[in-house]
This record gives structure tokens, C-alpha cells and sequence, in this order.
């Protein structure tokens, strides 16, 4: 059973690792990776639709906070989170979710976490670079940013895998 | 009523996804004020203090390129200094530097957090309020004009940089005085258009495009950058023209906020005229 402090220590550090890293890098061609939704992914399994929206509510408010972007994260998060009971319902082992302890490569397997977490990436990456740009003549430049971003922080999320929670299994 | 119970709690999970994306977007696409410039922006005293503390961390990396600039600007301006000019004619000569009137008073400040790959691009300073920073104040650097002040709390302000769509900086072509609205529309960091100028005036690549200072916000004729690319918008008498920036927002450190100390007796006097009327 991992308990709330895990996340809650996850949360500040994926809102300071976006707001302070990896935001602030500079890729050229329009890429802006976002990790963030790695964190929303990661809740347990067994909360309510309405309780991840407001969490990820939250952590998008506090990118908000270090990107100057208004809300534009926040609206982001929120849809990222509202479609993830949709996804994990999809992508459901034969045996439901019980007998794992959290979303994550460990537990479920590489196929189940890239499909989930690229889903999930295209979702909230498209939402956000469409608002952003909100213009029908950028369509092209969002599709890039959404599609070149959108593999950078899957890339991100894997690796964040391997190093992070390798761990947690062995101890 | 019972019926509207039941559609409320079978509709919560989206009518809860619609009021948080309702204060998201409001507030985003500005239709809220409020929200925009009380909690969604780095100018509140925890995200400007950690922002502030990774800054002292980074500094460093960028400190010599930092110095050779602000040296460059300080060689510039001792140029101007008295002591660089001989008189030519000792006898005739008119001294008249009691004539003039300070207009414009610089805060220096340095920029902590920025950004540049979006569509429209806030950096945050390490000056608010308590030094004097009003909301639509000038900011600009060493080599040329990097935006206007957004929002300001205490000790932090959030500057709309240059590269923002909505910027509508005035601004004029040296040399003929055509002059037109900035905009930042080609997501290149590098380039802004200046839109609106007729084209029966003949635009020369590498001519300097200056502040028009009609608002009152920046001096008259500090640089921006210089003409780049000029072309023929289709079916209408416009130039497109793009400008291409003296500072490289990608690599912003020290910037000065302008401030107009008439500015006060300006809008005074304009709020005069108003209740005349």
C-alpha cells in the first residue's frame, strides 16, 4: 500500500521539475514537453473521477504559477484527468485493476504504460497546443509541436520509469 | 425536482470537468481577470521567491555573456559623456544642458524566469511594486525594447514580452517615419512583424525600426530591430514586414523598466479634460 505522502511528495516534485527543468529548456522546432501528466497517471486506481480532476486542477494551477500561461495548463490537466478512467477502462488487464499496487511500468507491464501514457500524452499535449494557438492557419505548426513534444515526454515518462521505480520493487 | 437530482449526479463527474475548465479558460483566455492576475502568474511572493532562488543558482552560466553586454552599453554610453567631445569653436559654443527636463527614469531589475517558445511570452523581473513598477510601464534592455509590464505584486513583476501577439507596440522605419503596430505572429523568437504600414512607402531591408513612444510608455526612438524581410501582403496595400529583433529574447538577463515621470501629470491632465468635457 503506498500511502498519500508519496504523492504528495510527487506532486511538488513534478510541478518543480516542470516549472524549474523542463520547462524551461529550449528545443528548438516548437518542443515543449510536459511531465506533469505522468503524476496524474500515477494516482491510485480507486479514485473517484471527480477527485482526480481536482487534483490535476491543482497541479496545473501550480505550473501555471512558474510558465506565466494563465490557466492554460490547469484546462490541460483537468482533460488529461477526466479522460483517465476512460483509458484505464479501455486498456483493462482480464483481472481488473486489484491486484496491482499503481499505474506504472512495474506493475503493468511497458505495452499497458505506453498505451495508456501516449494516449494520455496526445489528449492533454493536443488539447493544450490547440488552445494555445487557437488559429485554423497554425494548424500544421500545432500538429508538429503536439507530435514532437508529445514523443519527447513520452520518452520522458519511460525513463522516469526505468530510474524511478526499478527501485521500489526490489526493497 | 427529483429528476433534476438524478441528472445532476448521473452529469457530476462532467459538470464538474466543465466548471473547472470554465475558471481554466476564463481565466486564460481573459474573459476573468481576476484569476489571470491573482493566481495564475509567477508575480506571487512563493512561485517569484523560488523562482528567485533557482535564478541564483543559474546565474552563473550565463555571467559573462551578461558582462560583455552591459560593458558594450556602458562603452556606448561614456561616448556620450562630455568629457569625450572637444569643442571646436571654444568661443561660440552653446552649453545647454540646464535646457532640458528628465523625462525618463530606468529601474534596473533582473529577469528571472522567461519564456519564449509559446505563442504569446511573459517573462517575470525581480522588481515590483515597491520600486516603483506600475502596470504598462516600458521595459527594455541593453540593445532594445523587450516588452511591457503585465502585472505586479510586491517584489516581482510579470513583463509581456515582445514576442506576444497583442504586444501593439507603436513603432516607426527610420528614415521615412512610416510607422505601424508590432505583433509577434511567426513563432520564430527571432522575428516580430510590424503590420499596417502602406505599401506605396518605399521600405529598405536593414533599416532601423524604432519606438514611436506615442503612448508614452518608452522614450521616442529606441531601437527595436531592423527591417528583414519586406513583402506584398495579397489583396490588400499593405507591407508585410518582418523585424528582426536587436535582443535575442532567448537570452535575456538584465533589463531596465521605463518610467515616465511626467506620465502622471499626463493622465491627470487627460483626466481633465475628460470631466470638461
Amino acid at each position: 500500500m503506498i500511502g498519500i505522502y508519496i504523492h504528495i511528495i510527487r506532486f511538488f516534485l513534478f510541478v518543480l521539475a516542470q516549472g524549474l527543468i523542463v520547462g524551461q529548456l529550449d528545443f528548438g522546432f516548437g518542443i515543449h514537453p510536459m511531465i506533469y501528466p505522468l503524476f496524474i497517471l500515477l494516482l491510485p486506481f480507486d479514485m473517484s473521477a471527480i477527485a482526480l480532476m481536482i487534483i490535476a486542477f491543482v497541479t496545473g494551477v501550480s505550473v501555471d504559477f512558474f510558465m506565466n500561461t494563465f490557466g492554460l495548463h490547469a484546462s490541460a490537466a483537468v482533460i488529461a484527468a477526466y479522460f483517465r478512467p476512460e483509458l484505464f477502462k479501455l486498456f483493462s488487464p482480464r483481472d481488473g485493476y486489484e491486484s496491482f499496487r499503481q499505474p506504472s511500468v512495474v506493475d503493468l507491464g511497458y505495452k499497458w504504460f505506453i498505451s495508456v501514457s501516449s494516449l494520455m500524452v496526445l489528449i492533454h499535449h493536443v488539447w493544450f497546443f490547440f488552445l494555445e494557438y487557437f488559429r485554423l492557419s497554425d494548424v500544421l505548426y500545432i500538429f508538429q509541436k503536439t507530435f514532437l513534444s508529445g514523443a519527447l515526454t513520452l520518452l520522458i515518462f519511460v525513463l522516469i520509469q526505468i530510474i524511478f521505480f526499478k527501485n521500489q520493487r526490489m526493497s | 425536482m427529483r429528476n433534476l437530482i438524478a441528472f445532476f449526479q448521473r452529469f457530476r463527474v462532467f459538470l464538474v470537468f466543465l466548471v473547472l475548465q470554465l475558471v481554466a479558460l476564463g481565466s486564460f483566455f481573459s474573459w476573468m481577470s481576476y484569476p489571470r492576475t491573482k493566481f495564475f502568474n509567477t508575480s506571487s511572493s512563493i512561485t517569484g521567491n523560488i523562482l528567485s532562488w533557482k535564478y541564483e543558482i543559474t546565474k552563473y552560466l550565463s555571467l559573462s555573456q551578461a558582462n560583455e553586454v552591459l560593458q558594450a552599453k556602458i562603452a556606448n554610453m561614456m561616448e556620450d559623456l562630455p568629457e569625450s567631445y572637444m569643442s571646436i569653436d571654444g568661443k561660440t559654443t552653446l552649453i545647454n544642458d540646464t535646457l532640458y527636463e528628465q523625462v525618463y527614469r530606468y529601474i534596473p531589475a533582473t529577469v528571472i524566469n522567461s519564456s519564449h517558445q509559446h505563442k504569446n511570452n511573459y517573462f517575470t523581473i525581480d522588481a515590483g511594486r515597491l520600486k516603483g513598477i506600475k502596470p504598462k510601464m516600458g521595459v527594455v534592455s541593453s540593445v532594445g525594447v523587450v516588452g511591457t509590464v503585465y502585472d505586479v505584486s510586491d517584489h516581482f513583476s510579470v513583463v509581456k514580452s515582445i514576442l506576444t501577439e497583442n504586444i501593439k507596440l507603436s513603432a516607426y522605419v527610420e528614415g521615412n517615419e512610416a510607422f505601424g503596430i508590432l505583433k509577434y505572429l511567426e513563432n520564430d523568437p527571432r522575428r516580430v512583424s510590424l503590420t499596417g504600414v502602406s505599401n506605396d512607402i518605399p521600405i529598405k531591408r536593414g533599416a532601423l525600426i524604432k519606438t514611436r513612444g506615442s503612448s508614452g510608455y518608452f522614450p521616442k526612438g529606441l531601437t527595436i530591430g531592423k527591417v528583414d524581410v519586406v513583402e506584398l501582403i495579397e489583396g490588400k496595400p499593405l507591407w508585410d514586414i518582418q523585424v528582426y529583433l536587436s535582443q535575442d529574447m532567448r537570452k535575456l538577463h538584465s533589463v531596465f523598466v521605463v518610467d515616465n515621470i511626467l506620465d502622471e501629470e499626463l493622465t491627470q491632465l487627460q483626466g481633465d479634460i475628460e470631466e470638461l468635457n
